[in-house]
């Protein structure tokens, strides 16, 4: 069997070697041009208020050919476990339900389960090998600029890290086989991955992520040296928004409250934020009240402990999650996928299968 | 060697309601070329998937050499199967699907797969979707052929090839069965396909076996009598009519009797092969709308 798998997938295998090398020689020639940026801008030795070498580091890193690989090295994170599960997960089984040729593999000296069981282990793991490697070569490129942005925690950049992206190939590749039994027809079952994919990735940090690691709550005075949103309307009301939360932190949320806690939504003192005053009058006014903001974020450092969370929960195996701590969204978690139902529904959807070749013979 | 090849309990299968194989009791005793004929839908794939286990039957037992269907490797090891329009992977060449042979059956005749491939004429680098229906037949029977089973199904082997395709399938087959012995269960809709072959037919109409016997049996047993009109009641003891047909004169009858009918009345014929399971299979279309409905 293990023969037989690898001869089925040779082509798909070649294929993504082929990709890997050509995004691995991308890689190589860009991230020479980006260390050399870093080295440049003289990153590393500066000391102090680093700002202005970081940013200069950022607009070389980000600019050109080096930004357009930026972009695509994270798009393909989110983009080949889709392929993984459209191009290998789904017609695994459901091309040989839609061919017959199960007919053929089930009538050779090998049961049904080792069948299964070999072709879901051996491709499996080439799925995760495959992404591994893929999120390595990424997430080791973008270290530099990463580090720099300091947004390696925000969702975006964090699907395209670390090992993430294996759980997602490896939910999608188990979604896929799941589904080719279901549907028994390849496109089908294509189609509807790739559906259920982009649904699960969008929904992990909408509703999910942030609660996969205690998040920090923090309630400093207001800074009025920066806003995100600082706007007066004719009736009087305000909506304040600070800037607070650590530079490199993924803000869940920023309101800004009075000493009492309540929401802050004015009413502006026209004396200080009239139409005839400028904004700084008002920005004092605004000093004098109190206000404090209320934010609740995942500090940067939460980053591995979301990322082996996350991992074992998109991973359709048999344990969960590495920290029991965060245990309780793990299990709650609606999109978890085990390999075990996988094999009895096989046994299940055989008789349907062969439903019309009954009717029609 | 005498314990039976297949041996069915009150076999039965359904999709919801409707039957696909209702109470099948077979005993089908080893070393015999098998022919399971009956119209299309009558329930033969049915009843062959359930004997490799592809399907689990409702209710009843079966038991194949004595093992219950793709129990285990040995189990599958015991038993070939081409399944009904012999898939293959379209992609892979002929010498792929010898080597998947080789690899996932322990008894596999590999001298006896390259023998056959090269007889045929056939380039092992060609893939199979490339083959003709005929040649991908061939490769079917030699895949099922050469993991050395003791009983071979084929379910439709010949429906879709042309007369000399045909031909050649089943000498192949056959010579297969003279040089090893195997036990066949061959399935078809055309009887003329199976007569030249088998010596065990079953018929199975509307999901029911009709009837199962040794040939030469079956064709000892089975008269057709015509003589002047009279009524089916009053033939002798032990003859049970099949079918009558009546013009104001004259009565045909095929009869089923063990003892040979000795009648004056009559002009007693045997009769051939084909006449005997036509007779079968019209019995159930003619004289059973209710059932004729169901199909």
């Amino acid at each position: 069997m293990i023969w037989f798998t690898w001869r089925q997938f040779r082509t798909q295998t070649w294929i993504t070697v082929g990709l890997l090398v050509a995004l691995g020689v991308l890689l190589i020639i860009t991230g020479r041009s980006i260390a050399d940026a870093y080295a440049a801008a003289n990153v590393a030795a500066c000391s102090g208020d680093c700002t202005s070498a970081v940013d200069n580091f950022l607009y070389e890193a980000r600019k050109g050919t080096n930004g357009i690989v930026y972009s695509l090295a994270t798009a393909v994170m989110y983009v080949v476990p889709a392929l993984i599960g459209i191009f290998w997960g789904a017609p695994m089984i459901a091309r040989e339900l839609e061919t017959g040729t199960h007919r053929l593999a089930w009538n050779q000296s090998v049961t049904r389960t080792r069948w299964l069981a070999a072709k879901i282990v051996i491709v499996g793991a080439a799925a995760a090998a495959t992404t591994g490697l893929l999120s390595w070569a990424v997430t080791s490129w973008a270290n530099r600029i990463d580090a720099a942005a300091g947004n390696r925690i925000t969702p975006e950049v964090y699907g395209a890290r670390g090992i993430v992206p294996i759980g997602y190939a490896l939910f999608a590749f188990a979604l896929g086989v799941t589904l080719g039994m279901l549907a028994r027809r390849t496109v089908p079952a294509m189609a509807a991955t790739l559906a259920i994919y982009v649904g699960a990735v969008a929904a992990m940090p909408l509703w999910v992520r942030a609660h996969l690691a205690p998040a920090t709550h923090v309630t400093p005075a207001l800074d009025l040296s920066g806003f995100d949103q600082f706007s007066r309307a004719e009736n009087g009301e305000m909506r304040i928004t600070g800037g607070g939360g650590p530079s490199d932190a993924w803000v869940l949320s920023n309101q800004t409250i009075t000493p009492s806690g309540q929401v802050f939504t004015g009413p502006a003192n026209q004396q200080y934020c009239g139409p005839n005053n400028g904004p700084q009058a008002c920005i004092d006014w605004v000093g004098t009240l109190g206000l404090r903001e209320d934010i609740t974020y995942q500090p940067a450092n939460n980053f591995w402990q979301l990322q082996l969370t996350e991992g074992g929960i998109s991973s359709p195996s048999p344990y969960c999650s590495p920290d029991s701590a965060s245990g309780g969204p793990v299990d709650a978690s609606p999109e978890l996928p085990t390999t075990e139902p996988t094999t009895p529904r096989l046994r299940t959807a055989s008789p349907g299968a062969h439903v019309p070749q009954s009717v029609g013979t | 060697m005498s314990s039976p090849v297949l041996q069915a309990e009150g076999l039965s299968k359904r999709y919801g309601r409707r039957p696909a194989l209702s109470d099948c009791t077979l005993s089908i005793p080893p070393g015999r070329v098998v022919g399971l004929v009956g119209p299309n839908g009558a329930g033969k794939t049915t009843l062959l998937h359930i004997a490799v286990g592809l399907l689990p039957p409702t209710t009843g037992s079966i038991e194949v050499l004595g093992g219950l269907p793709a129990s285990g490797t040995a189990q599958l090891a015991k038993v070939g199967f081409v399944a009904q329009d012999t898939p293959t992977y379209a992609g892979l060449s002929i010498a792929d699907h010898l080597r998947f042979g080789a690899h996932t059956n322990p008894g596999w005749d590999r001298q006896l797969a390259d023998d056959r491939i090269t007889k045929l004429g056939l380039d092992p680098s060609q893939k199979a979707g490339k083959l003709s229906g005929g040649q991908r037949a061939q490769l079917a029977l030699t895949l099922a052929m050469a993991k050395r089973p003791e009983l071979l199904m084929l379910d439709e082997p010949v429906a879709s090839l042309d007369p000399l395709a045909r031909r050649e399938f089943l000498q192949g087959l056959m010579a297969h069965v003279a040089e090893h012995g195997a036990s066949v269960i061959l399935s078809s809709h055309l009887v003329s396909d199976l007569e030249r072959v088998c010596d065990y037919m079953i018929v199975l109409v509307a999901s029911r076996v009709r009837v199962a016997g040794e040939v030469d049996d079956l064709l000892a047993s089975h008269y057709r009598l015509t003589g002047a009109r009279r009524d089916p009641a009053d033939l002798p003891l032990g003859a049970e009519v099949i079918e009558d047909s009546h013009t104001d004169r004259q009565s045909t009858m095929i009869v089923r009797s063990t003892t040979p009918i000795d009648d004056p009345s009559f002009t007693v014929e045997q009769i051939t092969l084909e006449d005997l399971v036509l007779t079968y299979m019209a019995q159930v279309t003619g004289s059973r709308p209710a059932l004729e409905k169901t199909r």
